[in-house]
């Protein structure tokens, strides 16, 4: 029967995925934030001429708003950009595309790694081929996965490509020659997302270590391998060395950086030197207090509530729900109690516990955790987990004997069905129905809107001065973005200037970037900012509107 | 098997005895004094007991109460008070003598849980026993909650003791049973949690030993019936508006941002039948409720600051140790794949009781959930016991010897902050400053007519009681007591302390005043400053 053919089954999974991937695209969510956009007119820019938005030639860091990123996805974004325009979807595309990418891989990478034959579970043998496709398909509708498929977000892409390492590398421990595939394809993520330049390398350490003998036996395999990742990421390294500032972003979010840590230790130090307190001395220390901050930001990440019911941020979840299901939650820890007694080369499963307990790594040195995003990495390594989970628990159910215990249990299954019915209906209403009510504010709706109007307007007005301050941060970007401006004449204007984040844009056309209070300039000034901010009683007031109803941006005539 | 620990079981006994000297020392050391003062309820359980140790009547006049104690309105459960009248009446009424029950139980749990896991792993398991026992003795969440009158303390034991008793009647000693239901009856009228925690925990156990229970059926009946007798006062007392009202006040359910939320839900999806299914209000409570109770199993909160609340936590510490976090998901491993004995038992305990915390909004609360201990503890313990197990004989010596010093490192962490810095860091959330002002006040009293005194800092009166030593007669009869609508009690004045919420407008000339420091009119004559231990001033005493 051709539904028992998994690779059918993977078939119809990756329909799935691509529906639940392309719906709505562009539309849901609603408009593009800050990184968006900036990846997008990046990749517009490089198109049509060569050079980012500050003019510098095939950059591999964007500088962007000053927080250096990876520009592997901007390239990624070209082909999309030239095929489609500057718009909504083209910008998101890639990310579609590796997130579906990364469904059809997972269900390899789990094959591989339980060694493609038969597994047995509770005395049953399952072929490891039905596991993928359960994991595979428990990834496609995942709320998570969905999540950062459907937007710009070069973590995603990051996922992706590191479970393409993982399933290369134990592919190139029976065929060397994936092996310098693998680290080559690792290497690029350095190019691709922070939090990856951290956990990539760091993996593939662990790989190496874990397999030093079967690599030992294809020595000159692995030295081509290393060296030829060496090259990929040497031209990081020269940037890192020879940029004072290519560090400032990874400076600016770590928690060594957090001065608000050491306070009370700090204080608690003065009362020991008062009190010559030599014990007190040695433990009111900083060192200490930022220990137990790297190690509470690792655990963060095992916060049930996160990963179940509140998610962190609004943009990293649907609203009022968290990043897995909810009727996953008892799969999770039967799962990993299966897979950690499962019979399976002890190297393999070792490398994939190493996977997921790194994966939390970068994140742990930075503020903002936990952070669905850096943690991005995590996703498939719960889907295989609950994927085991509930064959076990299918199995367990059918091998019960007892009658009456038996059909109490299949009842109670039927219920967990329907649980499970609603759980994910509850999650496709949340996502693509109540999303852009509750979130659209988070993913800054209105710019759209407002641009096209303000472009209309613009022959009519001497000046046009846009707030930058929060939330308008950046607003010079999203103008950029939304009227196409030609990068030639953006460059020839200079392009983006750098100096910090709060420095007056110069801008471009009519247009000026800058604190709307107290505009003093004279001729007919058209002012963008806050409703609060632009005072009723100007001339041609127009309000734009979240999709709650609630004002978004004001426009008026000075 | 278990040789690589003690050889002796001598050995083994004493090293029970020092755990237990150890749970001692570090439970009743400067117990007076560290946390530096008495909170309200603290002062209320010493208060009422001092009036029941002299003529069996509350501070209100009731007569030996049964299922409650009114104090500030909040209807405390009437065991500890009890608890403190034999403590009070030999140390006097001071703050040792308050928490002298909570301490002395919480070195109890420590003698307990020794038993009770031995109980429950079988007697070999006499170093896991150990161990567990070990780890209660310096957990700083049963430190702390032993250090101060906190009756739920003392509930968490009433708990572990009757379920020891029931394992070890289910273990042959039938006659045993009974007392296992005294005990569980006590926990309930000790704390509101266990009133939750025990019906549960008591059900499950039925089910579980029904055929063992069956065997014995006449002690079973005896028991029940006489469990049964002694827990009806307290059904009574719960179904009155009384018991009600407090748990209506904290409870989730009357949260109404739920229900506006799944309105407008509905409305976005233009009232569609299925999104009125997919949004009923029914399930959206439920997540909520689980929500909260998970947020008590959050990871920084176990290990890391524990409860935001300083009087549960020094906030540098978790609940647990940070050096447990391995041996506890170890030991969580360990215990489903060994599945010794009654293994059961201690998930079953430990998740049993976080069904009560989970209706509050408050949540994490390492006091609503203090009878999950010590199966953190004992899931600690056993990671401990079987990893060092695995490890090669030759490097056992070492093994144990780099584990101890972490835990010495990571307690002397904890002890040099809770007994050194602690006090100085929170004293004003221990109402800090009340003492020495009622003494002051107490000396001069004969001085004025009228002293008012401030209520912004909370429930002075039972300060003034407790620290002047008031006789409970004189203050029946001249107490102005006042009852709000939620229930709460009101003591307008006794004697000639006047108690107001409004001290500023109070224009007496003659009279002394005693507020905080922001309260005081710009010319009114300081006569006396009450500080924290950090030096900022709590309260201040002056006249106009």
């Amino acid at each position: 029967m051709i539904f028992k053919k998994p690779l059918f089954l993977l078939l119809i999974v990756i329909l799935i995925a691509v529906f639940l991937r392309a719906y709505k695209l562009g539309s849901v969510p609603p408009s593009l934030n800050w990184d968006e956009v900036s990846l997008g007119y990046n990749a517009y820019s490089i198109l049509h001429t060569g050079k980012d938005e500050y003019g510098k030639l095939l950059p591999l860091v964007l500088q962007s708003y000053d927080d250096y990123k990876p520009a592997l996805y901007t390239y990624l974004a070209i082909p999309t950009v030239a095929l489609l325009g500057l718009t909504e979807i083209a910008v998101r595309l890639p990310s579609v595309a590796f997130g579906v990418i990364a469904i059809a891989l997972v269900y390899f990478l789990i094959i591989e790694l339980l060694g493609g034959k038969n597994v047995k579970i509770l005395d049953k043998e399952i072929k490891s081929q039905y596991i993928g496709v359960l994991a595979a398909l428990l990834l496609a509708i995942s709320p998570w996965h969905i999540q950062f498929s459907r937007i710009a977000f070069e973590s995603n892409v990051g996922l992706t490509i590191n479970i393409a390492v993982f399933y290369l590398f134990l592919k190139g421990l029976k065929k060397s020659v994936f092996l310098p595939i693998s680290f080559f394809v690792g290497a690029l993520n350095i190019h691709m997302y922070q939090s990856d330049r951290v956990f990539t390398p760091l993996f593939l350490i662990a790989l190496s270590v874990i397999f030093y003998k079967q690599l030992l036996k294809v020595k000159k395999w692995f030295m081509f391998s290393v060296f030829l990742a060496f090259l990929v990421v040497l031209p990081f390294i020269v940037y890192t060395f020879t940029n004072s500032n290519a560090l400032l972003r990874a400076k600016g979010v770590s928690v060594f950086s957090d001065q608000q840590l050491v306070e009370r230790s700090s204080s608690k130090l003065l009362q020991d030197s008062e009190t010559h307190n030599t014990v007190g001395k040695i433990f009111d220390n900083r060192r200490i207090e930022f220990g137990k901050a790297v190690v509470s930001g690792y655990i963060s990440h095992f916060d049930l509530n996160w990963l179940f019911i509140t998610g962190d941020i609004e943009r990293h979840h649907a609203p009022f729900m968290g990043l897995l299901y909810l009727f996953e939650f008892p799969f999770l820890f039967i799962g990993i109690y299966i897979l950690l007694f499962l019979k399976f080369d002890w190297r393999y499963k070792l490398s994939f516990f190493s996977y997921f307990l790194l994966v939390p790594v970068p994140a742990s040195i930075t503020s903002g955790v936990p952070h669905a995003v850096r943690a991005l990495n995590f996703e498939w390594t719960f889907e295989l987990f609950i994927a085991l989970g509930v064959i076990a628990s299918l199995l367990f159910i059918l091998s019960v004997k007892n009658k009456i215990f038996s059909l109490s249990l299949k009842l109670f299954s039927i219920i967990y069905l329907l649980l499970t019915i609603l759980n994910i209906s509850y999650y496709v209403n949340q996502y693509f129905f109540q999303q852009n009510y509750y979130s659209s504010a988070d993913w800054l709706y209105g710019y759209k809107q407002m641009i096209s109007y303000v472009n209309s307007q613009r022959p009519n007005y001497d000046k046009i001065i846009v707030e930058n301050q929060v939330p308008f941060d950046q607003s010079y970007m999203f103008f950029l973005f939304y009227l196409k401006v030609d990068p030639l004449y953006y460059q020839s204007l200079g392009g983006t200037k750098t100096g910090g984040f709060k420095e007056e844009h110069k801008g471009f056309y009519n247009l000026t970037f800058r604190h709307i209070r107290d505009v003093k300039d004279t001729g007919r000034i058209l002012v963008v900012g806050k409703p609060g901010d632009i005072s009723e009683n100007l001339k041609n007031r127009k309000v734009f509107y979240y999709l709650n109803g609630d004002a978004a941006i004001a426009v008026a005539e000075k | 098997m278990s040789g690589w620990f003690l050889k002796t079981e001598e050995m083994k006994k004493y090293l029970l005895l020092i755990i237990v000297i150890l749970a001692f020392l570090l439970r009743f050391l400067f117990l007076g004094s560290n946390p530096p003062s008495l909170t309200w309820d603290e002062t209320a359980w010493g208060y009422n007991a001092y009036a029941i140790g002299i003529d069996g009547k509350d501070e209100f006049g009731k007569f030996l109460p049964l299922t409650y104690i009114e104090s500030f309105g909040d209807f405390k459960p009437p065991v500890y008070m009890y608890l403190s009248v034999l403590p009070i009446k030999i140390f006097g009424l001071n703050e040792f003598s308050v928490r002298f029950a909570s301490a002395f139980f919480g070195v109890l749990s420590v003698l307990v849980t020794y038993y009770l896991v031995l109980e429950i792993f079988g007697k070999k398991q006499d170093n896991l026993a150990l161990i567990s026992a070990f780890i209660l003795a310096i957990s700083p969440w049963h430190i702390m909650l032993s250090r101060a009158a906190f009756e739920a303390n003392v509930a968490s034991f009433f708990v572990l003791l009757g379920m020891y008793l029931f394992l070890k009647s289910v273990n042959g000693k039938s006659y045993l049973f009974i007392f296992s239901v005294i005990s569980f009856v006590l926990s309930m009228y000790t704390f509101n949690s266990p009133r939750i925690v025990v019906p549960v925990l008591v059900v499950i156990l039925c089910f579980v030993y029904f055929k063992i229970l069956v065997k014995n059926l006449k002690t079973i009946i005896i028991a029940g019936i006489f469990g049964i007798l002694l827990f009806l006062p307290l059904l009574f007392f719960l179904q009155t508006p009384q018991a009600k009202l407090r748990f209506n006040e904290v409870n989730i359910f009357s949260d109404i941002s739920v229900i506006k939320r799944t309105n407008q839900e509905i409305k976005n999806d233009n009232n569609a039948l299925f999104s009125k299914i997919i949004h009923n209000r029914r399930l959206t409570y439920s997540v909520e409720y689980v929500r909260h109770y998970l947020d008590n199993l959050n990871p920084k909160f176990l290990f890391i600051t524990g409860d935001g609340n300083p009087k549960f936590s020094i906030q540098d510490v978790g609940q647990l140790y940070i050096w447990e976090i391995p041996f506890f998901i170890a030991g969580i491993i360990f215990l489903f794949r060994k599945r010794e004995g009654r293994f059961w038992i201690v998930p079953t305990l430990l998740l049993i009781s976080i069904i009560p915390a989970g209706f509050a909004r408050e949540t994490p609360h390492a006091l609503r959930i203090e009878s999950s201990l010590p199966m953190f503890q004992i899931f600690t313990a056993i990671g401990i016991y079987y990893l060092f197990l695995m490890i090669p004989k030759k490097k056992k010596a070492i093994s144990v010897g780099m584990l101890s010093l972490i835990i010495i490192v990571n307690f002397i962490y904890f002890a040099q902050n809770y007994f050194i810095h602690y006090s100085r860091e929170f004293s004003g959330e221990w109402q800090y400053g009340y003492k020495e002002a009622v003494i002051y006040a107490d000396s001069v009293k004969n001085d004025y007519r009228n002293i008012y005194v401030t209520e912004s800092l909370g429930r002075p009166y039972i300060y003034f009681l407790f620290y002047s030593h008031f006789l409970p007669q004189a203050f029946r009869n001249e107490a102005k007591i006042e009852r709000e609508v939620f229930g709460f009690v009101h003591i307008d004045s006794f004697s000639n302390y006047k108690f107001t919420n409004d001290i500023a407008h109070v224009r007496e000339v003659g009279a002394l005043y005693i507020s905080s420091p922001n309260e005081k009119p710009e010319n009114g004559k300081i006569l006396k400053e009450f500080k924290l231990i950090n030096g900022k001033i709590a309260l201040v005493a002056y006249t106009l």
